[in-house]
């Protein structure tokens, strides 16, 4: 580089000229870049929706619920009287298994478990923030199927987080619940649908009427 | 008449500037600075919350395991709460609990409304025990100190077989070197192994030790009597109760069945109110609920007490009197003390024989008791109001003889072994005695305790004790009922219970202390159907049929000459102080000096927390030389000096100094230590209650941490109201009530204000509550069991005097009437959930709401902490988190959490809910059986927990509840109603019910 004395000016080379369009285009395209960045990428159906973190033993709901058709409630027996769906204890799995592929080398940790007493340690998929408190026996005994938020799990191998469950997602169907309601009796029925000709919409009015379902929009619902 | 005016403090009184600002101030001086001093700090701090906050955007959270059991209990629901009965005993009189459980953790202590002593109420200390359970400070380990060395861990088989060869070494001169020292203990399993003890060692001595006895209740009852008969009240059938120096509402072991007995008939249901008369030196909650309280020093209380005899035998109210007695009576017409109330008094109790009540408190010598004995036979009280039952234990020698004879013993090096089953006597004892340094000379010292405390230091085997939720045993009450200590954990850490040490020692092998306690009721129920009656007894909490029976002693004639005696009781000589002991309110006798909720619960009268102080009348203090509360002073008692912070307590008699023992721990743990001053220091073995004093100003001043000043309601700014007295308190005797209904609510006049926005529609349910001030006697019951309800931190003193405590629900003291002999008034002051919230006018995230069921709602995960909310909130009541006080907890310590309760986080506003998820969980029960919500099914913690049922909460819109009976009362009013804030929160005026001419 030439020495530059104190009064010489910088000047900008001929080929910065090209880039001009460029600065331009990110000039404009940038912002617009982020702001769709954080908005899809910062929304938990970016973030959330197909979760499906491995579990300790290869459980596929796919064939217990879907292909067998073990009501949701045989191993998930809290849902209809307590806040939490309990995850069935090592027992419930050995209810069957002890005859049934007994040996399968798949189960080697339920075994274990059944022997030892030791727990199944199972992750998590569906995890709301510690200050909601979401209560299942509430939205089973009202007609919210189990579909409405864990999606068709009868169809998952591997079970996978469906839906955003975001607290917009939440008070999209406290506003309106009638399109996610049905007889409380078939909450647990993955593939129900509406008597032929009964507009779904139509239908969950009825059942909201019938059962006087008021969902409440306060804060104080699901935060304590 | 006119309204007495209120006051909270002298401060307030005197109108002190430094106070003015404090009220006029949204927070305390200092309160909303950064610790951080220099902007450039805080920069610093900002650029780096930036970087990290984008950090962590790009992480999901962390993932969560789900642990189900490998085999489910039968009918256990995962998550759901299950309440287990269980006993506690303290000093040897129990309580009963029901102590809730969450997924295998103790959460939450509540009174047991089936036992007899607690009737679904519980003590602040109490409930504070489950986090004594949790406390990382409790000893994890059996700890072996040879000589002087340093302490070294064993194992617990190590020290079993030790104590094995150790006992079975003894066993040759039947035990007669070794001593058990205990804690008052009410247990039949300890009665049952302590006759196999006596067995195998009838050469052993067992002593029992209560720093805070209540022994000389049992030498009055046998002066009178001629044994030592228990005493109980039946004040649910009295109309006139004469306190001396007893604090039978709050300081008692039958203290939650009194407050309950005397609330039920103070409340004026048919327009009858009973009448409490106090004589005590120093503010106890009794004296702060008396009708009269006249303050005289402790050593005046019997001759108080024989002057209201005196005038009572002159008239001819005490039939049968001897002669004798006649004349000891005549002695104290000459005292030179008297007070124009005595005879007022004295009519009171003559007018209503039969239906009176004299109590006098442990505090006073036996034959002051004797006294009482004799008043309330000749008022035709016994058997009606007061009556007897045998004491469970007569053979036992009183606490101090048997403490003193055992450091004589010590002294005497006839005893190599000493068995120390709880307590803390190296602490507690009489200091004369120096028990530590004795302790520390016997061959063998072993020491069970829950904490590696003063004593444990002294001892040769520390075992740690198992805490009364992790053992098995049984407990009888203050009236006798028995039940049973249930575990609802397996020990925490290899805890070993009193029983089954003693089991140890006694038979030589270990037994579950399960086995102790069943093989002991085995003997007692009946055989063919024991399974059954056992399991009934473990479930209710409560053994049927075991309360004791009641007696009619005849008196006996020897207690003349000991009442005589009593006449001679002189004022402290001059330039010398009345010392009084009393036990901690919330430390009890310092057993509790490391549960960090006790230590910062303000104490009822004084509202100091993290300390104790002598207490002084203003006059002393003046005389002294003492200016300021926090001002140091040494008090010199039995040769022995302590320097004390001084208080300057209105109401306090003049020429007595009050000091609360069970502070200044040493060896407490990380909370307790070195917080208070230690009073026993002062305390010797013939004056275990009162002593003469020296007392002089000291240079210095401590920084006193007392809420009594916070959070004010501000009422200096409504000077245009001719007198603010009794706005927030209002006030009333039972002859005002009488003759206007309303006269609490015609207090303040009312605007008519009409409201800015439209009012909300309550279709459905609108919660309300409603506290009575007539009942609340200020135990502060319910600010624990909101703390244990709702997690709310612990901040410590540095942050309590700065005004950051964080209790959901105060107790306000307020003063009332003449400063030199002022009466007390209580108010709980929690969120009001006004219709017209000012606090949600102003939040700009609308963190702050109203929901459709009345609830002023706080939504954490919305606020910013701009503290607009707390500004505008004319009650304070609003608590801002200015720490992540749980940040540092243990995985223990959060065992104690409410896992129905979000734990809030730094920069988050937090106040009252009313116990929303309560109210959540009843509510979705409720609709998933498809029925209404039954009144009273709803509890919010501190209306569950309140000894007087003074707090009642459910839904205004039915026209059938009591909290709508209760809004509808004349007597009910709103706090600051006048500024439209239309509070949901009201109270119940409070009435007074002096006696005709004496108010």
């Amino acid at each position: 580089m030439t020495q530059q004395g104190p009064n010489t000016v910088f000047v900008f080379p001929a080929w910065v000229d090209e880039l001009k369009p460029f600065i331009a285009a990110a000039g404009v395209g940038l912002p617009i870049y982020l702001v769709a960045l954080v908005w899809y990428g910062g929304s938990p159906a970016t973030t959330d929706v197909g979760y499906a973190p491995q579990q300790p033993v290869a459980y596929s709901h796919a064939l217990h619920a879907g292909e067998l058709g073990i009501d949701c409630r045989y191993c998930h027996n809290t849902v209809e009287v307590a806040a939490h769906a309990a995850v069935p204890p090592t027992q419930t799995c050995m209810n069957c298994h002890t005859n049934i592929r007994g040996t399968s080398p798949k189960l080697a940790a339920v075994r274990e478990s059944s022997a030892t007493g030791m727990p199944i340690p199972w992750v998590r998929v569906h995890d709301l923030p510690d200050y909601v408190y979401f209560n299942h026996s509430a939205h089973v005994r009202r007609g919210v199927g189990c579909v409405e938020c864990h999606g068709r799990i009868d169809a998952m191998d591997v079970v996978y987080q469906a839906k955003k469950l975001s607290m917009g997602w939440c008070l999209d169907c406290h506003r309106n619940p009638d399109a996610h309601l049905r007889p409380p009796e078939a909450a647990t029925q993955m593939d129900w649908e509406p008597p032929k000709g009964v507009d779904r919409t139509a239908f969950g009015k009825t059942i909201r009427e019938r059962l006087k379902l008021a969902p409440s929009e306060d804060c104080s619902t699901c935060h304590r | 008449m006119p309204p007495v005016e209120l006051w909270r403090s002298l401060d307030d009184l005197a109108g002190d500037p430094t106070l003015r600002e404090l009220v006029s101030r949204e927070f305390p001086a200092h309160a909303d600075e950064m610790l951080a001093s220099s902007r450039r700090d805080f920069l610093k701090l900002m650029g780096a919350s930036v970087a990290l906050a984008g950090m962590t955007a790009c992480r999901r959270w962390p993932s969560e395991l789900i642990v189900p059991f490998a085999h489910r209990p039968e009918g256990y629901v995962p998550g759901s709460t299950l309440q287990y009965a269980t006993s506690l005993d303290v000093g040897g009189a129990a309580t009963g609990l029901l102590v809730t459980s969450y997924d295998g953790r103790p959460i939450k202590i509540e009174g047991n409304p089936s036992h007899p002593q607690s009737l679904g109420a519980t003590d602040p200390c109490a409930q504070a025990t489950v986090l004594q359970l949790y406390d990382p400070d409790r000893s994890q380990g059996v700890v072996q100190r040879e000589g002087s060395g340093e302490p070294a861990p064993r194992t617990v088989e190590a020290f079993t077989t030790w104590a094995r060869t150790h006992f079975a070494s003894l066993d040759a001169s039947k035990g007669a070197g070794l001593r058990v020292l205990a804690e008052p203990s009410s247990s039949l399993a300890l009665l049952a192994i302590r006759e196999r003890f006596a067995r195998r060692f009838p050469g052993a001595v067992w002593v029992e030790w209560d720093p805070l006895s209540r022994d000389a209740a049992r030498e009055g009852a046998t002066l009178a009597f001629g044994r030592p008969l228990r005493t109980h009240l039946a004040l649910e059938r009295a109309d006139v109760i004469a306190a001396f120096d007893a604090d039978l509402l709050f300081d008692d072991p039958a203290a939650l069945a009194n407050a309950r007995a005397w609330a039920r008939r103070r409340r004026a249901p048919d327009d009858v109110m009973n009448r409490l008369w106090a004589v005590e030196a120093g503010y106890s909650l009794t004296g702060g609920s008396a009708d009269h309280r006249i303050a005289v020093p402790s050593v005046l209380v019997p001759v108080v007490l024989g002057r209201v005899a005196a005038v009572l035998a002159r008239a001819g109210a005490l039939p049968g009197l001897p002669p004798e007695t006649r004349a000891a009576l005549e002695r104290f017409s000459s005292h030179s003390f008297d007070d124009p109330r005595i005879a007022a008094l004295a009519r009171d109790l003559a007018g209503a024989p039969g239906r009176s009540a004299v109590v006098v408190g442990p505090r006073q010598p036996a034959a002051a008791h004797a006294l009482a004995h004799l008043l309330n036979h000749g008022l035709a009280n016994a058997g009606v109001t007061v009556w007897y039952s045998e004491d469970p234990e007569p053979a036992r020698p009183s606490h101090r003889e048997a403490i003193a004879r055992l450091a004589g013993d010590l002294n005497a090096g006839v005893v190599d072994t000493v068995v120390v089953l709880g307590g803390n006597p190296a602490y507690d004892a009489p200091r004369d005695l120096d028990l530590a340094g004795k302790l520390s000379h016997v061959k063998t010292a072993i020491r069970l305790g829950l904490y590696d405390d003063e004593t444990s230091e002294v001892c040769d085997w520390h075992v740690p004790q198992a805490h009364y939720l992790e053992s098995w045993g049984d407990a009888r009450g203050w009236d006798g009922t028995a039940g049973i200590v249930q575990p609802l954990i397996r020990p925490l850490y290899d805890g070993m219970s009193a029983i089954e040490l003693i089991a140890l020692v006694a038979d030589g092998k270990t037994t579950p202390g399960y086995d102790l306690v069943r093989a002991t009721w085995q003997a007692r129920l009946p055989s063919p159907d024991f399974e059954r009656a056992w399991r009934r007894i473990v479930h209710d909490g409560v053994a049927e049929g075991t309360r004791f029976v009641a007696v009619a002693p005849e008196l006996s004639p020897g207690a003349a000459a000991p009442i005589a005696a009593l006449a001679d009781a002189e004022l402290p000589r001059a330039g010398t102080y009345e010392l009084t002991f009393s036990r901690s309110a919330s430390l009890h006798d310092g057993r509790y000096a490391n549960l960090g909720w006790l230590a910062e619960l303000p104490d009822p009268v004084t509202k100091l927390t993290w300390d104790n102080a002598a207490l002084l009348h203003p006059e002393d203090a003046k005389a002294l030389g003492v200016k300021r509360n926090g001002d140091r002073v040494a008090i010199e008692a039995d040769g022995r000096e302590l320097t004390v912070p001084a208080f300057l307590l209105p109401g306090q008699a003049k020429g007595s100094i009050g000091l609360d023992l069970g502070w200044g721990r040493r060896r407490a743990g990380r909370v307790g230590d070195a917080v208070g001053v230690d009073a026993y220091a002062l305390r010797s073995s013939d004056s275990l209650w009162r002593a003469e004093a020296r007392v002089a100003r000291r240079p210095g001043t401590d920084a006193l941490a007392s809420t009594q000043d916070h959070h004010i309601v501000d009422t200096l700014g409504k000077r245009e109201q001719a007198i603010r007295a009794e706005e927030l308190v209002r006030t009333g005797t039972l002859e005002e009530f009488l003759e206007n209904r309303a006269f609490a609510r015609e207090r303040v006049e009312i605007p008519p204000d009409a409201p800015l926005w439209t009012p909300h529609a309550y279709p459905g349910h609108k919660w309300g509550l409603a506290i009575d001030l007539t009942a609340c006697t200020g135990c502060h019951a319910c600010t624990i069991a909101c703390q244990a309800e709702n997690n709310i931190p612990v901040v410590g003193p540095a942050e309590v005097r700065r005004g950051r405590e964080m209790h959901w629900i105060r107790v306000d003291r307020y003063f009332a009437g003449d400063p030199a002999a002022p009466r007390l008034a209580f108010q709980p002051m929690a969120c009001h959930h006004c219709e017209t919230a000012p606090c949600e006018q102003v939040c700009p995230v609308a963190a702050t709401v109203h929901d459709h069921e009345g609830l002023n709602v706080m939504v954490y995960n919305r606020c910013v902490g701009t503290r607009y909310c707390s500004n505008n909130c004319p009650y304070k009541v609003r608590r801002f988190n200015w720490f992540n006080n749980h940040k540092h907890a243990t995985a223990v310590e959060m065992m104690v959490m409410n896992p129905e309760v979000t734990v809030r986080s730094r920069g988050v506003m937090e106040k009252c809910t009313y116990c929303l998820q309560r109210i959540e969980a009843v509510k979705i029960a409720a609709k998933n059986e498809a029925r209404a919500i039954r009144d009273g099914e709803i509890v919010p913690a501190c209306a569950q927990v309140c000894p007087t049922e003074a707090i009642v909460f459910g839904d205004l819109n039915d026209p059938e509840s009591r909290v709508r009976a209760a809004h509808d009362d004349p007597r009910c009013y709103g706090v600051l109603e006048e500024v439209n804030t239309k509070p949901r929160t009201r109270y119940l005026a409070r009435l007074t019910n002096p006696a005709r001419g004496e108010a």
